[in-house]
């Protein structure tokens, strides 16, 4: 073979390398646009071309009492699984990375576990456990706000562990030993030197954290009250029924609320290391 | 004096030693009372639910009165695999995830590989614009794909403009519909597996092979392929999984009638209260699951481990 031959071959490589590319990015980006696209209609039927442009679906929004209960309920849920998850999770986290000790493994497989069970299984297991613990305990249980409150933060749980016992990988705990022989007690190391240091990790757990459990709808499908939905819940049943602006809209503002805390977070760890 | 030397060193040693078991001792306290807290409520919150679902998958329903009763019999199990309605859906769905997985492999791979290689300062806005449709959730994407698949939408309205065709093709409540939306919530996934497992990959080993006359495909084949096998096992396995239990996408792109095992089993205990079958379909699709993840991890191990 020529070189310039070997050479055209690398040119016409690299080409279809980035047709395919392009193709996986727009598969992935296109949902997204166009749902972006359709919250700007005039019309109310989602027919291409639009007729026109308008604001108003986003006036609407505020409206239908589905969406903002859910983003109500939606955000108070992510907000109490990520601390708790973080409270609970961050000292698990330190324990698997810095001890080592027999059912090390197991106890990390069993920590990362609410990762790999599929979200509908996940759902129905709680189910009938919620079910159970009811009939024993004669208390409300299922469909109450923390019965759902620990499902997630049993899923964000997997999320700190992870990130943080990555953070801790590359630390150096001759810091810690230097704080201590200066007279500092544990405590003190822990929130002086060891939790500043991890701060990234812990960052890009809790952002991980509260979109999994913002975002989550399997689970949360089966745990709901009556007359309770999430947003992700409420956002699939109107679209069960119908597609239109209004819940063009309703996405649009969830993509945006994401986005923004994803930039905020880029901000401190950059996202491109943790995922 | 050696002898009273000794007796020093030793009873040094001793309490050198007993200082560290007592360290020990702390330690493992310490290490006890930080992982416990999660241990249990992830134990108690998953691993008990979980035996719980599982007893109930032996217990008996009774059609007329809508009640679980307690047995232990394999009747639901059975039910399932003589049912063509059911093993149809196993198969669907197993078919449905496979030919994702495929989508996702062959656009993910070049995707995570210009990834994994670019030197723009975009790099960084590339990945996430990968990574924001992860998190904005199953049923926004949906969305988008209805939008874009409805009759009026906007392939159809485009390729009507274009005179391609003269009325809507239908596409949405397809079995095309439903791989294609999976397949894009899929695919970030295994961008994100491949494109980290090829930034380890140095880039003299490509070089080296072209400089010895290697063409791309052959250089893909022979040395990034095999170097990359671990981040493609990791993302296969992790989009097949998805793949198998997907619930939002089925549900809003294949319509009321395209079944799938994740929206059967929620049919199951939401519909027709038929919580000890719901509770056997769940296992179904968790034991399918893990053995095909399995069997995937043996047979490339002992394929390229020799």
């Amino acid at each position: 073979m020529t070189a310039a031959a070997s050479l055209d071959s690398r040119r016409l490589g690299r080409w279809a390398l980035n047709g395919a590319a392009g193709l996986a990015l727009a598969l992935i980006l296109l949902p997204l646009i166009f749902v972006t696209w359709l919250a700007f209609f005039r019309q109310e039927i989602p027919s291409f071309p639009p007729e026109g442009y308008s604001l108003r679906w986003f006036a609407a929004i505020a409206n239908e009492k589905k969406f903002v209960d859910g983003f109500s309920l939606s955000l108070r849920l992510g907000v109490i699984a990520t601390l708790i998850g973080l409270a609970l999770g961050v000292p698990a986290a330190l324990c698997v990375a810095r001890f080592r000790f027999r059912g090390r493994e197991a106890l990390n497989s069993l920590l990362l576990l609410p990762l790999v069970v599929p979200g509908v299984v996940l759902g129905t297991s709680m189910y009938v456990f919620h079910v159970e613990t009811e009939n024993a305990l004669d208390v409300d249980v299922l469909g109450t706000f923390w019965a759902l409150a620990a499902g997630h933060v049993i899923i964000v749980i997997p999320w700190v562990v992870r990130l943080v016992t990555a953070s801790l990988a590359g630390f150096d705990r001759t810091i810690e030993e230097a704080a201590q022989n200066l007279g500092a007690n544990p405590l003190t190391t822990f929130f002086r030197v060891t939790l500043p240091m991890i701060r990234p990790g812990i960052v890009a757990a809790g952002l991980f954290g509260f979109v999994t459990s913002f975002g989550n709808l399997e689970m949360s499908l089966f745990l709901v009250g009556p007359g309770r939905t999430t947003l992700p819940i409420a956002i699939l049943q109107y679209l069960e029924w119908r597609i239109d602006p209004t819940i063009a809209a309703v996405s649009v503002l969830q993509i945006l609320l994401i986005g923004g805390a994803m930039l905020i977070t880029d901000r401190f760890v950059k996202i491109s290391r943790v995922v | 004096m050696a002898v009273a030397s000794t007796a020093t060193t030793t009873t040094t040693t001793a309490s050198a030693r007993l200082i560290a078991a007592e360290e020990r001792g702390g330690a493992r306290l310490t290490a006890a009372s930080l992982v416990a807290p999660a241990t249990v409520l992830v134990a108690i919150g998953l691993l008990i639910p979980l035996v719980i679902l599982f007893r109930y998958s032996l217990n008996e329903f009774v059609a007329q009165r809508k009640l679980m009763v307690e047995a232990v019999t394999i009747a639901n199990y059975v039910k399932f695999f003589t049912d063509p309605y059911y093993v149809n859906i196993l198969v669907r769905t197993l078919r449905v995830s496979v030919t994702v997985t495929a989508i996702c492999l062959v656009l993910g791979f070049p995707l995570a590989y210009v990834l994994a290689r670019t030197q723009s300062r975009f790099k960084n806005l590339l990945i996430m614009l990968v990574v924001l449709p992860l998190f904005v959730g199953n049923a926004v994407r949906a969305a988008g794909w209805m939008t874009l698949f409805g009759s009026k939408g906007a392939i159809n309205a485009t390729l009507m403009g274009l005179g391609v065709i003269s009325t809507p093709i239908e596409i949405m409540y397809t079995e095309t519909a439903v791989i294609i939306g999976i397949a894009a919530v899929n695919l970030p996934f295994m961008v994100l597996s491949l494109q980290s497992v090829i930034e380890g990959i140095s880039r003299d080993v490509e070089e080296a092979a072209f400089s010895l006359g290697a063409n791309p495909l052959a250089m893909f084949r022979r040395v990034l392929w095999p170097l990359a096998l671990p981040g493609v096992l990791a993302g296969t396995i992790l989009t097949f999984i998805l793949g198998m239990n997907a619930y939002a996408t089925p549900v809003l792109l294949g319509g009321p009638k395209f079944q799938m095992m994740g929206p059967l089993v929620y049919g199951q205990f939401a519909g027709v209260n038929n919580w000890p079958f719901g509770a056997a379909i769940s296992f179904i699709l968790m034991t399918a699951t893990l053995l095909l993840t399995v069997a995937a991890n043996l047979i490339v191990q002992r394929r390229y481990k020799r």
